[in-house]
């Protein structure tokens, strides 16, 4: 993994980086129900869940609350959302992370 | 009573920008303050910010994340741990603790600044919430550590590490306060809410996180990780700022700004980072290597964003994947061989199965960086602890104010890069670091390092102990010490290739006087020493007095002698190609200048 470091830039993953417990696996559970057809590679780090896919992804509040069993807001991920790879973007009802560019 | 959803409302509360009448808008928005590189009002209008939140929900959130913080302190708060946690652990806390939470209020007042000068409401608002973060980031980590006081003394560095002008502080603050605390809003927004909080915290909040899960620390961990999910929202003030700025044709500026923003923080979160991962942590406790960190948080997630939004890896890309390789661990080297210049107690961290281990995550560390703590072990074994405690002082990068050192030898790398400005001589420990000052020369070239201070006579008297006392050294609480008594050197009495008795050179004691002549501070660039050493010699010396005075500083301590050999000395070239000067020469006779810097190289005759 190493010896081609300066390649490494060169990968199209987005998603979130969750803090390990019970909505980093809602998320996994809602990300893999809202997008179908994707593969996620998910890496556990003790502390921190990294979920990734090819360049797009999408987490809607409703397939959340059905994973949790219970009504959740939106901002509420911010909780346990420490960091994600690619871009952002943010509804009412919709956590997105996404690149523009394709590499 | 029923909510309107935040989409409803957002775009009209946000839109807080209005024309003034009794001023200009340039008197609002002074340039210098809010944007020197004249976006259109245009292009303000249509920021968007892409991690929406309201006053709302931004109280709620916080409650929650607070309620998670402190309920896991208190539920911890009767558990052994501290007591049990050995010294490598308490260095990290207390590394962190001195460093972090005052930086954090260096934060709350940039984002005060984006506040009131960013031109698009919707900025003002994210900095608004960012401000609000930072202040939370500094409380707490203030707070935490508060309880440890009692059980020690240095942990008072927290609060008053940023109120002393120890070293590794000044660096610290020399970065933050270039890209944080002098810039406009848009640069620096680019250089911290961008470089900063989405490329490098990550490292120290939630790369350090799965190491301090692993040793059971808990409360910090779920501290540190609490604190980034706030940076991870505020830290996307930079994306659209980026993304209109490359859209009305400022690339360069923005590049501009990267470019410098990166290499800056880069040096000094491998010395905050890089030393606690690769040599603190319990071998086996640790998750990953530095470098395996820095792939996965800067080099494949954040470098991958550079791309997405049009701009280029810096230009200094090779110098950075070689300093990946070397920075940390010759500063690793540097901390603890000025181990009471610190307000921790350094771990060396290189018994045989750790080295082992650095060797292979870093191929070729037992061939550089083995012999350096090679021959330190070799003069503890001998009971001669006085030559691991240096005398004289390395120069001082005078853009990073890192001590200035390289990958020890052989092949021989450290060096100093210098510049003659406007009357003074300036020293880099790279050519990124001399571009970033030659690149602003005004922003840059009144400011004064430690070395510098002592070559121009700043201190009085010129010892150890005056500079010692400026850093706050004795006064905030006593320095730092090995933090295992040196047990760890039992592992190699009589073992991997060092005698029982260690080994000390005669080249190690010097009894040589200064003789009269003119005292002049050069820079010994000694054969096979990862660090440059700033020595006072006296002008009258002859060559070989020279190279034997200088050598002191350096046999011994970082490298071995060679004995059979001759020492020679020759002014320090790019390409290691000076003229050697003979042996009986007069040191004067070669012209020198203050801080020249010279080769002192083993040779055979």
């Amino acid at each position: 993994m190493m010896a081609n470091q300066s390649d490494a830039t060169r990968n199209n993953s987005v998603g979130p980086v969750l803090r390990s417990g019970e909505i980093a696996d809602a998320v996994i559970q809602a990300l893999e129900e809202d997008n179908p057809g994707k593969e996620f590679v998910i890496q556990d780090h003790l502390a921190y869940v990294r979920i990734e896919t090819e360049n797009e992804c999408i987490v809607r509040r409703e397939t959340l609350e059905r994973a949790l069993g219970r009504p959740f807001q939106m901002p509420e991920l911010e909780v346990n959302l420490t960091s994600f790879s690619g871009r952002i973007e943010t509804t009412d009802t919709t956590m997105r992370f996404y690149l523009e560019k394709r590499l | 009573m029923a909510l309107l959803e935040r989409s409803e409302w957002y775009d009209i509360a946000r839109a807080t920008n209005w024309s003034p009448r009794y001023v200009t808008e340039g008197d609002l928005f002074p340039g210098d303050l809010a944007d020197p590189y004249h976006l259109p009002t245009t292009a303000w209008e249509a920021y968007d910010e892409p991690y929406k939140v309201s006053y709302r929900e931004y109280v709620k959130v916080q409650r929650e994340k607070d309620a998670g913080v402190y309920s896991v302190k208190a539920a911890l708060h009767r558990s052994n741990y501290y007591n049990l946690a050995g010294p490598e652990w308490m260095g990290i806390l207390k590394l962190h603790y001195g460093a972090i939470p005052l930086t954090e209020y260096a934060a709350c007042q940039l984002q005060g600044q984006n506040t009131r000068f960013g031109r698009a409401g919707s900025m003002r608002n994210m900095a608004t919430f960012g401000m609000l973060d930072e202040m939370r980031h500094s409380q707490l980590q203030l707070f935490f550590p508060h309880e440890l006081l009692a059980r020690d003394r240095q942990f008072d560095w927290a609060h008053e590490a940023h109120h002393t002008k120890n070293w590794l502080i000044i660096g610290g603050r020399h970065c933050f306060d270039d890209v944080m605390m002098t810039r406009d809003a848009v640069t620096n927004s680019i250089m911290t809410s961008f470089i900063f909080e989405t490329g490098f915290t990550n490292l120290q909040m939630v790369g350090l996180a799965a190491d301090a899960e692993s040793v059971g620390d808990f409360t910090f961990a779920n501290l540190i990780t609490s604190v980034q999910s706030d940076e991870a929202r505020h830290a996307q003030l930079g994306i659209p700022l980026i993304d209109m700025m490359v859209k009305h044709g400022k690339t360069a500026e923005v590049q501009y700004a990267v470019d410098v923003g990166f290499w800056r923080l880069w040096r000094v979160f491998a010395v905050l980072t890089g030393i606690p991962m690769d040599y603190y942590i319990p071998l086996d406790k640790r998750h990953m290597s530095f470098k395996e960190f820095m792939h996965e948080w800067v080099i494949r997630q954040f470098e991958r964003q550079l791309k997405d939004l049009g701009l280029e890896r810096p230009w200094y890309w090779d110098i950075f994947l070689n300093d990946i390789e070397v920075h940390h661990h010759i500063q690793q080297g540097g901390v603890w061989s000025y181990r009471p210049t610190m307000w921790w107690h350094p771990v060396a961290g290189v018994g045989p199965a750790e080295r082992e281990w650095l060797d292979r995550k870093y191929p070729g560390w037992n061939a550089s960086f083995g012999h350096y703590w090679d021959t330190i072990i070799d003069s503890l074994l001998a009971g001669r602890e006085d030559l691991t405690q240096q005398k004289v002082f390395p120069p001082i990068c005078n853009i990073c104010q890192i001590p200035i050192a390289n990958r020890p030898g052989p092949p021989w790398k450290a060096r100093a890069f210098q510049l003659d400005f406007e009357g003074r001589r300036y020293h880099f420990c790279t050519p990124v670091c001399r571009w970033i000052f030659e690149s602003d020369p005004e922003r840059y070239k009144q400011h004064e390092s430690l070395v510098d201070m002592l070559v121009f006579g700043r201190f009085d008297p010129p010892t150890p102990e005056t500079v010692l006392r400026y850093m706050g050294i004795g006064v905030v609480s006593e320095g730092g010490r090995d933090s295992n008594n040196y047990e760890w050197i039992e592992a190699y009495r009589g073992k991997h290739g060092h005698a029982a008795k260690g080994q000390v050179s005669p080249l190690s004691d010097c009894s040589l006087g200064f003789k009269g002549g003119r005292k002049l501070f050069i820079l010994s660039r000694f054969e096979g020493d990862g660090h440059v050493k700033t020595v006072e010699v006296d002008t009258d010396f002859t060559m070989d007095e020279l190279a034997r005075y200088c050598a002191q500083f350096s046999v011994g301590h970082h490298v071995p002698d060679q004995p059979g050999r001759v020492l020679r000395v020759r002014r320090t070239t790019s390409h290691d190609d000076a003229p050697v000067f003979a042996r009986t020469m007069r040191f004067d006779d070669c012209q020198p200048r203050q801080m020249d810097s010279f080769d002192i190289f083993f040779a055979d005759n």
